[in-house]
């Protein structure tokens, strides 16, 4: 096998998965960087001083410069980001600069507040309430999956027919209805009305279940219709029927062949739908009050939180970058062909 | 007279699509007997891939069956049910004319053969169908057959896979097999290979071959009679060389009368007076190579070498052609010579100007003194423009403002290609693959230009086409004194239209030579391997016993040391392995670059003669 990136049947050669992950890996972190770079600028550029609203309003203007001095905000952007960036490589995303170590988030009121010493870490913040985002997230696509598998593969199989409209018309629905909307609707019929599930808080994994259906349902028609069409396509291939003329039953030329094809496009579609995943978690954490990382990144761009938003949206896009290699590297095991 | 497996009787099939309802196939009967390899021929259109679909119970929306039976051993598997026609396919095997597209893309090509052993013969085990895969791949003869197992369809060549495929079909030791086509994408070589290779498996598997095909030379070259077919009707069925010696029906005869003749006749073509002849076109010394990344490695590319030091002249009024086989570097020398891409070595000369060098008007001066015809009459038309806009955009782009002046010069072209006035204002949809490449021509031909360079003009077009574009070649050139080059990998065509021929393999022209020396007394086994796989329907100058060649051209990623024709040439010895032949002249005008060319003196013969101005 001269070159060939394959080793027996199907699995990548370690050499392969190493190369690729290595190559991967360095092209996501500039990703990151220059994700870090954009955020870090536009924070610094955009009108509200922070240190105002942690000094609290009646602090006198002196004061407010003083700290701000202290904390390195009148420094040059570029000399505070190559600060920021030497502490995050080490692990450490800095310290809010609102919250308190110790909970509840403070407006700041009053600048002498006694909290206001111990600040909380980023970090901490993000741990906390990052398992909770994967948790509702993993579930939401474990749904979205499940439905728009039953109902993409079905449609596939029978272009034109009652099933391929029913997909149509579902995934029409599900695309036109708000996300904000659909969630107070669900929580009013299926927890205030019907009291089968919890909806607001965190108790449980069942208070995870109701946001996850609201997510679900933003995520399903696009993958109903890419599902839908790949089968489709991959039905009207010569591979296809030239397998029912070698013999092979029809079950097993669709499971085996057609599925296996129409899942390369399925994951690239996956891939993507992920950071509209991520902005849709934002809305329903908010409006199911779900302690998760949408929670704390609309609290923390409402308090002006730099330190927090950043390290947010390093985190969110680390997870993006990663799931985005993890996808291409399912895709290429799947697909020999592709190159990424 | 054994009884018949497979008893075709009065089939009709029809194009069923509302509107547009016609007869495909009339009131088809014939039989086959076991081992028996029957021909079917007939032009594109005819019906014979529908026959073959037929005959494998595999006829579809649009098409319907009207009538009659395929009797397979005294069964019509037309009336049976989807489950028992399913258990039938392990003695009814097809091999299709798409070998790329034949299987699933994701998985190794030894798993999706040991799937269909499984599906048609659930009681042989995985481990035993793999075994079979496996000893059948080398029956075959795939090299290494084992790792060649695990790989994937992409990974084969065009060749390989079609072998592939016929292990595929094999594998469950049918009775019948349909062969669609199979030769019809593969080089005349590895042609030459599968047809010897299909004539083996009838014999050790006692396999009856329904061996279809739009070539009588190539039917004739497997099989034992043949059945010839016009416009849905079986117009005659024959055995092979009585039916080639005597054809009775007239369509018959004129199929026979369309085969080109090699060796039998002299062709008309000793064009090109000896008297002025000036060099249009020259090739020095060019070389073109790509970089294509290495996979699986972290960086690095490697280079291609398609093209490697490549040179001759082209003279007015010549009919100049390349032959070689696929990835022989002619379609990279085709973008050389048309300036889609510049030289990485060498220069292309047009009228002694370099044509690399040439940029604004003296570029689209060139563009339109040179001039090409493209291989595939479809993809090469836009489908939403009429065919008079087609031919009226080049003369706007070369500064042409007089609409009426543009008009009647289009339709002055479209009367000289053979185009009726009516087409003008249609949409190319309807057009056979005939008249596009009409249409294809007459862009070409509505600048004026000098030279023509037909890349695969030719190859997408039944035999009765090619007879009739060959011909208006001809006179196109008489009218306008043209000078062609062809690109081609078919020989018969080649020996028809022109009257000088480079031979090429692995990115170098390894003998160039006057047509008939080329035919008569080639000078590199190459030439004598291609010429000896070609189909014809004349007694053999060239016994593929002695020349035929085995295996397929190595990559021009990893070309092999000294000549690079030695891994497959019947007479490489020592010397082959370190140095590679240069091109040595073998009388006045020909070359060949082989170390059994007795002459030594080198392609300086070639510049010799070139500055003489012979």
């Amino acid at each position: 096998m001269l070159g060939a990136p394959n080793g027996r049947d199907g699995v990548r050669s370690p050499m392969f998965v190493l190369s690729f992950l290595i190559r991967r890996l360095a092209q996501g972190a500039v990703i990151i960087f220059l994700v870090s770079l954009l955020i870090f600028t536009l924070l610094r550029v955009v009108p509200g001083d922070p240190v105002r609203l942690m000094a609290g309003g009646m602090a006198p203007e002196a004061l407010i410069e003083e700290i701000a001095t202290k904390m390195g905000l009148r420094d040059p952007i570029v000399v505070q980001f190559g600060r920021y960036m030497g502490k995050v490589v080490q692990g450490d995303l800095g310290q809010s600069f609102v919250r308190p170590a110790n909970g509840a988030a403070t407006g700041g009121a009053s600048f002498n507040d006694a909290t206001r010493g111990e600040r909380a870490e980023v970090l901490d913040l993000i741990l906390e309430t990052l398992p909770m985002t994967l948790q509702l997230a993993a579930t939401a696509l474990a749904i979205a999956l499940v439905f728009s598998t039953a109902l993409g593969v079905a449609a596939g199989l029978n272009p034109g027919g009652w099933i391929d409209k029913l997909a149509f018309y579902v995934s029409s629905v599900f695309i036109s209805l708000p996300n904000f909307w659909l969630g107070i609707v669900l929580a009013l019929l299926l927890s205030v009305k019907l009291g089968w599930l919890p909806a607001i808080g965190y108790a449980g994994y069942s208070y995870t279940i109701l946001p996850a259906i609201v997510l679900a349902v933003e995520l399903s028609p696009v993958l109903i219709r890419t599902l839908s069409s790949a089968v489709a396509a991959q039905m009207g291939q010569s591979y296809v029927a030239i397998g029912h003329v070698r013999g092979l039953t029809l079950p097993r030329i669709v499971l085996n062949h057609a599925l296996r094809n129409a899942s390369v496009p399925l994951l690239n579609v996956l891939g993507v739908q992920f950071s509209s995943l991520l902005g849709g978690v934002i809305i329903v954490e908010y409006i199911f009050d779900y302690p998760g990382l949408g929670l704390l990144t609309i609290n923390a761009v409402l308090q002006r939180d730099f330190p927090l938003i950043q390290g947010i949206a390093i985190v969110t896009s680390a997870i993006f970058v990663l799931i985005n290699i993890l996808v291409d590297l399912a895709a290429t095991s799947i697909d020999p062909r592709l190159e990424y | 007279m054994a009884a018949a497996v497979l008893s075709v009787r009065n089939l009709s099939v029809d194009l069923a699509l509302a509107g547009r309802e016609r007869p495909i196939l009339k009131d088809i009967s014939f039989d086959m007997r076991p081992r028996e390899i029957v021909g079917v021929v007939g032009a594109s259109g005819s019906g014979k891939t529908v026959l073959s679909k037929a005959v494998v119970n595999w006829i579809e929306a649009p098409l319907a069956i009207r009538g009659g039976e395929v009797r397979f051993r005294d069964r019509d598997i037309l009336a049976m049910a989807p489950g028992e026609m399913r258990r039938l396919r392990r003695d009814v095997a097809y091999v299709g004319a798409n070998p790329m597209g034949a299987l699933d893309p994701t998985l190794p090509v030894g798993r999706q053969i040991v799937e269909k052993i499984r599906a048609v013969a659930p009681e042989i085990g995985g481990a035993e169908a793999a075994r079979r895969v496996v000893e059948l791949l080398e029956a075959v003869r795939i090299p290494s057959a084992k790792a060649r197992f695990h790989d994937y369809p992409s990974q084969f060549s065009g060749g390989m896979m079609q072998r592939a495929l016929i292990v595929d079909a094999m594998v469950s030791n049918p009775t019948l097999l349909v062969a669609d086509n199979v030769t019809q994408p593969l080089d005349v070589t590895v042609a030459a290979q599968v047809i010897r290779l299909m004539r083996e498996l009838t014999e050790r598997f006692e396999t009856a071959v329904l061996f279809v095909s739009s070539s009588l030379p190539v039917a004739r070259e497997a099989a034992s009679r043949i059945l010839v077919i016009d416009d849905g009707r079986l117009v005659e069925e024959q055995p092979t060389e009585a039916l080639i010696a005597s054809p009775r029906h007239p369509y018959t005869r004129e199929l026979v009368s369309q085969v080109p003749a090699i060796w039998r006749e002299a062709p008309a073509v000793p064009r090109g007076s000896n008297a002025e002849r000036s060099a249009v076109v020259s090739l020095n010394d060019v070389s073109q190579t790509y970089r294509v990344r290495k996979r699986g490695a972290f960086a690095g590319a490697s280079e291609l070498r398609a093209v490697r030091r490549v040179t001759f002249d082209v003279f007015k009024g010549d009919s100049f052609a390349v032959v070689g086989e696929s990835g022989c570097g002619k379609s990279t020398l085709m973008r050389l010579l048309s300036r889609l891409e510049r030289p990485a070595g060498g220069e292309v000369l047009c009228e002694g100007q370099d044509i690399s060098k040439l940029s604004g008007a003296g570029l689209l001066a060139f563009r339109r003194k040179l001039q090409l015809v493209l291989q595939d009459p479809f993809d090469s038309l836009p489908p939403r423009t009429a065919i008079g806009r087609m031919l009226e955009i080049p003369l706007r782009v070369h500064g042409w403002r007089d609409a009426g002046r543009i008009r009647e010069k289009v339709r002055a072209v479209m009367n000289d290609v053979g185009l009726p006035d009516a087409l003008y204002e249609e949409l190319p949809t309807g057009l056979s693959a005939g008249q596009r490449q009409r249409v294809n021509v007459a862009r070409a031909m509505v600048l004026d230009p000098e030279i023509l360079l037909m890349d695969e003009t030719l190859s997408a077009l039944d035999q009765t086409e090619q007879f009739k574009l060959l011909a208006l070649f001809e006179k196109l050139q008489r009218e306008h004194s043209l000078t062609y080059i062809f690109i081609s990998h078919d020989l018969a065509m080649v020996r028809k239209a022109c009257n000088r021929i480079a031979v090429m393999y692995l990115g170098e022209v390894v003998e160039l030579a006057d047509n008939d020396r080329l035919f008569f007394d080639p000078g590199h086994p190459y030439t004598k391997a291609l010429l000896s796989a070609m189909p014809t329907l004349e007694e053999r100058r060239y016994r593929p016993e002695d020349c035929l060649l085995e295996g397929e051209p190595p990559s021009p990623i990893d070309l092999p040391t000294g000549c690079s024709f030695r891994s497959r040439c019947p007479q490489a010895f020592d010397r082959c392995v370190r140095e590679n032949p240069l091109l040595t002249a073998r009388g006045r005008t020909d070359l060949s670059s082989c170390h059994l060319v007795s002459s030594p003196s080198a392609i300086a013969a070639e510049r010799a003669s070139r500055s003489t101005g012979t």
